[in-house]
């Protein structure tokens, strides 16, 4: 009883992958907005966040942050 | 019942396959992008929100204004107003088909963007996805050594 229950389970995960469809190219309209970057609409968050990050762990440059190379901020 | 399930399989996986050199392009397809039998044409499909298209077109701007060969661009935007207003905006001088159904770009299936395909006499010679540098030479010397 359990080995039958063990397979419908198991074939229904498996029916349920094949419902997951493919992004075609043509179809990636939302996906090439902007707000669908990392760090969304305000690119200064980021930067903000990363402008957190290095002064905490000492790593300017590290993420590719530019910087005035004075070391005053 | 078996063999039924079996062919109407088979007939979907074909149908989801995309075109690739060497492949000829349905007659319906030929017929709605009125292509004509010894030319060479170059299909480009894009859309508004590419931005390697956006890099790309001017160059193949170029390719139809040297009458390297004929050029038919398919804008696939969901919203084919999108779409016009991108054609506007970059000016484009060759035939734009909207495929707001998408049968074409269904039917020829390309796996990333921008796509061009080489045409000639219902056969696909050449299919390039994605932006390449300097794409009106490329297809300048391509079609030099198709004709």
């Amino acid at each position: 009883m359990i080995k039958i229950l063990l397979i419908a389970l198991s074939a229904s995960l498996l029916m349920g992958c094949s419902l997951i469809k493919e992004v075609k190219p043509w179809e990636k309209e939302t996906l090439a907005k902007p707000m669908m970057q990392f760090g969304g609409l305000h690119p200064e968050v980021t930067k903000f966040e990363a402008h957190t990050y290095f002064s905490k762990e000492a790593s300017r440059g590290g993420s590719g942050v530019s910087g005035g190379g004075c070391g005053c901020n | 019942m078996l063999k039924k399930t079996l062919y109407s399989l088979l007939f979907s996986t074909v149908a989801l396959m995309a075109l690739e050199t060497g492949d000829s392009v349905p007659k319906n397809i030929q017929d709605k992008l009125k292509l004509e039998s010894n030319k060479v044409y170059i299909v480009d499909f894009f859309a508004s929100w590419c931005k390697s298209c956006k890099k790309e077109l001017p160059l193949i701007t170029n390719v139809y204004n040297n009458k390297v060969a004929e050029v038919i661009g398919i804008n696939v935007d969901k919203n084919q107003e999108d779409g016009k207003q991108f054609v506007k905006e970059l000016e484009l001088p060759f035939p734009i088909v909207y495929d707001s159904d998408k049968s074409l770009v269904e039917t020829f299936n390309p796996l990333g963007f921008p796509a061009i395909y080489y045409l000639k006499n219902g056969q696909v010679l050449n299919v390039i996805f994605g932006a390449v540098e300097e794409i009106d030479k490329k297809i300048t010397e391509d079609i030099k050594s198709i004709k």
